[in-house]
């Protein structure tokens, strides 16, 4: 039962993910593969809050993603002048960056020694030190950006978007500034995985930057595109197949660190395999 | 002081030349097959490995492990491109998709050489320490990297002849230019395509193993070393051989001096800082095709 919770957990967390970065790949067709990043931040400045000043995880946690949202920004602003490939390639640039800030600031984020003994979040006295607990505040958060992602894809802003995706010179005609939208909705994306973030590093209390690395940004866009892009419950089932096989694969009696490995081995075949014979993924509306 | 300076200078002579080498052969296959190919890089940990298995594994002399390596690395991107680019060129895919199913790729081949050889860091040579070293103006320099510095300038100019000079070159020119123009004109695109994969997954393997002699091998060489290829690249133009190859010297200066000025571990970090702001002010690069 703690098992089938502890999965469920993380299948929230990366559902949150998956919902963040299917709103800049999804809906606005930006390929961006630094999810991982702003994931990282989020964890890191949380944890770094909770334990030099011991506030509230609530307060650490918004703190956190505005933090993300003023990097989102700044990044973004260079980013919305990138077409296609180039685009994907400066994100995987700043996602090597960010990682290696997290490895070599050492003075600030221990380095590859991580951070250790991260509280668990705490409101009005009632600690979410119980799994179970700790799993209902994923879920809302889970369902939290679930809203964000609707209210989002039915407002105009949503529609633009989706116009921006299909032909951005078109849309440019009407007199949309759309280097505008791709910056807002990257900014928001931003916020979302890092809320994600402080919910991993508070559930796992520990967290060192190898969870933050361009790998597992490949893994986070695998997710989405085996789910199907702009498709919010593709987003969820994604996250859903691809954190439970690697479970299976365990279950099945390989060692940890070949586990690992299969894990990896297991999603490129996915991306290989959707990209020849599925690309619109097991539920997209739209197709890269 | 000028120690330093020269030290500096032939470790990013050293550097360019590996990078030069990445380039070439990313640049080959980009400007043929036209899109980013981000699985290219795990040739390179293809070529270390193979080295590896032979020379270490199986104790086979040093040049027959070369030869083989350079072979099965140039082989398993043939492979590659047959099984999976192929068709989704045909499918008229757009870049991305190719983009997506080479990071595909990529993970696949870095996790299955990390099953079979663990992800721990290896060296190749045999004799660590036991190197000839040579003396220029102060700094020092080793006999492995000469030897990597003279065969990237031999494969450099001699890819360069091939393309300017053969048939063959004109064939590889005449599909970057159009594809559907050089089947009309009776070039057999495809088996043109596999070569171009072929050879240019052949000179990313040399790149992973002239890495392992120098310093070692891990599974997760291919992408750093694709990232810096790609990077001089775009610093140097795109589809431009010559470009590519200065860009590679120029990236592997500024790493090399910020290496210097702030530690080793930041070299990463500056490199696609380099990245970045050629992105924003010289998208075309230095030397545009």
């Amino acid at each position: 039962m703690e098992y089938l919770v502890h999965i469920l957990i993380f299948v929230s967390i990366y559902g949150i993910i998956a919902l963040s970065l299917d709103l800049v790949v999804g809906v606005a067709g930006l390929l961006s593969v630094t999810q991982a990043a702003f994931y990282g931040i989020g964890a890191y400045v949380t944890a770094l809050l909770l334990l030099g000043t011991g506030m509230n995880f609530f307060l650490a946690a918004i703190i956190g993603m505005i933090v993300t949202a003023v990097i989102a920004l700044g990044v973004g602003v260079v980013f919305s002048r990138f077409k296609s490939e180039f685009y994907a390639l400066g994100s995987f640039g700043f996602n090597i960056i960010v990682f290696s800030i997290f490895l070599n600031w050492q003075s600030v984020t221990r380095g590859p020694l991580g951070i250790p003994g991260i509280p668990r979040p705490e409101i009005f006295g009632f600690q979410f030190s119980e799994n179970s607990a700790f799993l209902v505040l994923t879920l809302v958060i889970l369902a939290i950006a679930y809203g964000v992602y609707t209210w989002i894809e039915k407002s105009s802003f949503g529609r633009v978007l989706k116009a921006i995706r299909e032909d951005e010179e078109a849309i440019k005609v009407f007199g949309y500034t759309t280097s505008y939208y791709k910056l807002v909705i990257f900014v928001i994306s931003s916020m979302l995985a890092a809320l994600a973030g402080s919910l991993f590093a508070t559930y796992i209390t520990f967290i060192d930057p190898s969870s933050f690395s361009l790998n597992e940004s490949i893994f986070m866009l695998s997710i989405i595109i085996l789910g199907g892009l702009s498709s919010k419950r593709g987003a969820l089932l994604g996250a859903f197949c691809l954190i439970v096989l690697p479970e299976v694969l365990r279950f099945v009696g390989f060692p940890s660190d070949i586990a690992a490995q299969m894990r990896q081995v297991t999603y490129g075949l996915i991306l290989i395999l959707l990209m020849l014979y599925r690309p619109q993924g097991l539920m997209g509306e739209f197709r890269l | 002081m000028m120690d330093i300076v020269v030290q500096i200078a032939l470790n990013a002579v050293i550097a360019g030349a590996i990078y030069s080498l990445v380039a070439i052969g990313f640049n080959l296959i980009y400007s043929t097959a036209r899109f980013f190919d981000i699985g290219y890089g795990a040739l390179a940990t293809v070529g270390g490995y193979s080295v590896f298995y032979f020379y270490k594994m199986l104790n086979l002399p040093i040049y027959v492990s070369i030869i083989l390596a350079i072979v099965i690395s140039g082989a398993i991107g043939w492979l590659v491109e047959k099984l999976v680019y192929k068709k989704l060129r045909k499918e008229k895919a757009s870049n991305v998709v190719l983009l997506i199913a080479s990071l595909g790729v990529l993970t696949v081949i870095q996790a299955i050489v990390a099953i079979l050889f663990t992800s721990q860091f290896q060296t190749l040579s045999k004799d660590i320490g036991g190197q000839t070293t040579y003396e220029i103006f102060g700094g020092v320099i080793t006999q492995t990297q000469v030897l990597i510095l003279v065969s990237g300038l031999l494969i450099m100019t001699a890819l360069s002849l091939v393309l300017k000079y053969t048939l063959f070159g004109k064939a590889i020119r005449a599909v970057s230019d159009d594809e559907e123009v050089a089947r009309i004109v009776g070039i057999n695109s495809g088996r043109v395509m596999g070569w171009v994969f072929f050879i240019g997954s052949a000179i990313a393997g040399i790149a992973g193993m002239s890495v392992g002699f120098d310093t070692g091998i891990e599974p997760v060489m291919g992408l750093s070393l694709l990232l810096k290829g790609v990077i001089a690249v775009i610093v140097g133009g795109i589809g431009n051989i010559y470009g590519g190859v200065l860009g590679a010297f120029l990236l592997a200066i500024i790493e090399n001096l910020g290496a210097w000025q702030f530690s080793g571990e930041w070299k990463d970090a500056i490199s696609f800082f380099v990245l970045i702001i050629f992105l924003i002010f010289r998208p075309q690069g230095i030397w545009p095709k």
